[in-house]
């Protein structure tokens, strides 16, 4: 295993869902590289990165995870009573 | 004379017996499934269930989500056996992280493993990508950066895979909306080098070329040459939407939920004219399903590109034998 590498890996995953993090980071890439122990040739890779890249895949897999979610007990009492005639009196 | 007289009686008696052998219907069932030929299918998804048992006589085989099944209860794996008795199935992985730079986890080989042994599908595939690293679940594929270190890393994480479940997987290019920063490999360049150090079939999406091609600004056709025709065994096609940028630019989002665009079929007929194996061509929904004449049509269509596809390969062949001879 290449720890250098998984380091890098670590990093993007965490601007992949941490908004936060995406945050400090776009404001100071080179230091937020640097805080999370990237080498100084990954370093200066991040500092070019595909901004529009990030913010859409970030995007894309927030969306994903919000699909994977399994519905918790009050989404399954919503999506079972709202079925019910009663829940929807009044409406056409 | 005579006995050249029998003899040849002898061959033709002999060789009638052959042939009413091989005309019954379990030789006819065995030389079909031996015969290398192309089979288009369609990714299983409960939706599509009842338009699937009606129409089984236009599709070849379905490809299912392993993931699905892992901690899925004993009765839906025996309807999953079931229906693998009556279809060919192939098994599709979507969280194993194949290129990551962490070994893949064992308890998820483990419940692949388990699921190859109850399904026995034809072959089994996972993406060429990393969902997840530092203690964060991305939720999906992400790639990673294509460097040297990703290819090794991958390949020993496909060795892992092969001890663990007793088959190598047809590995997948995915899409991805970023250029991975780091990257120091083309991604033809990374895929050749995963393919070459691990033995690996690929499974070829289209979809994810075409979108990436047209992302990160590279030919999707000098993509698919580049590719060694000898690895290819399968292939994804599927639709995507174009998503506005932040700077108003367009992505093409590989999202699986519109109907295959005409410049996947073009890429199919050209990797058909390339390919030197026979191709599984899987099509892949996910959402806002339409008819399944619309599903069966694309299907159509797909076999229309691959015969295409197989014609030009079959030209230039004899081209070439004529300008040897």
């Amino acid at each position: 295993m290449n720890s250098s590498s998984s380091q890098l890996e670590a990093f993007l995953a965490r601007l992949y869902v941490d908004p936060e993090a995406r945050a400090n980071f776009k404001a100071n890439p080179r230091a937020e590289a640097q805080k999370a122990g990237l080498s100084e040739d990954h370093c200066i890779a991040l500092e070019n990165v595909d901004w529009i890249g990030l913010e859409m895949a970030a995007r894309s897999f927030a969306k994903k995870r919000r699909l994977k979610r399994r519905p918790n007990w009050f989404d399954a009492f919503r999506s079972r009573f709202t079925r019910l005639h009663f829940f929807r009196f009044g409406q056409k | 004379m005579e006995a050249q007289g029998a003899a040849a009686g002898a061959e033709g008696v002999a060789g009638v017996a052959v042939a009413k052998m091989m005309n019954t219907p379990q030789v006819r069932d065995v030389l079909r499934a031996s015969a290398l030929a192309d089979r288009v299918g369609l990714g299983w998804r409960p939706d599509l269930a009842a338009g699937i048992f009606e129409h089984l006589d236009g599709i070849d085989l379905l490809e299912v989500i392993a993931d699905d099944f892992f901690s899925a209860p004993r009765r839906q794996v025996r309807a999953l056996k079931t229906l693998a008795a009556q279809v060919p199935v192939v098994l599709h992985g979507v969280s194993l992280g194949l290129a990551s730079s962490s070994p893949v986890e064992t308890k998820r080989l483990d419940q692949m493993a388990r699921l190859m042994d109850q399904v026995r599908p034809e072959f089994w595939s996972e993406h060429l990508a990393f969902v997840r690293a530092g203690g964060f679940e991305i939720g999906h594929l992400a790639a990673p950066p294509r460097s040297t270190a990703s290819v090794d890393a991958t390949a020993s994480n496909l060795h892992r895979a092969q001890a663990a479940v007793g088959a190598m997987p047809l590995v997948e290019n995915i899409a991805t909306l970023i250029d991975p920063p780091a990257s120091t490999l083309s991604e033809s360049a990374w895929l050749n080098g995963i393919l070459c150090s691990s033995n690996c079939g690929l499974l070829l999406d289209l979809h994810n070329v075409l979108a990436n091609g047209l992302n990160h600004g590279y030919d999707p056709l000098e993509f698919v040459r580049q590719i060694p025709p000898d690895r290819i065994s399968a292939i994804h096609i599927a639709g995507g939407k174009f998503v506005s940028a932040p700077d108003g630019s367009q992505r093409l989002l590989d999202d699986h939920f519109h109907d295959v665009p005409d410049p996947v079929f073009d890429l199919l007929e050209e990797t058909a004219a390339r390919a030197t194996g026979p191709l599984t061509v899987i099509l892949e929904r996910d959402g806002d399903y339409p008819s399944m004449d619309s599903l069966l049509a694309q299907i159509a269509q797909a076999r229309r590109a691959l015969a295409k596809g197989r014609d030009r390969h079959r030209d230039r062949r004899a081209q070439l034998i004529e300008a040897v001879a």
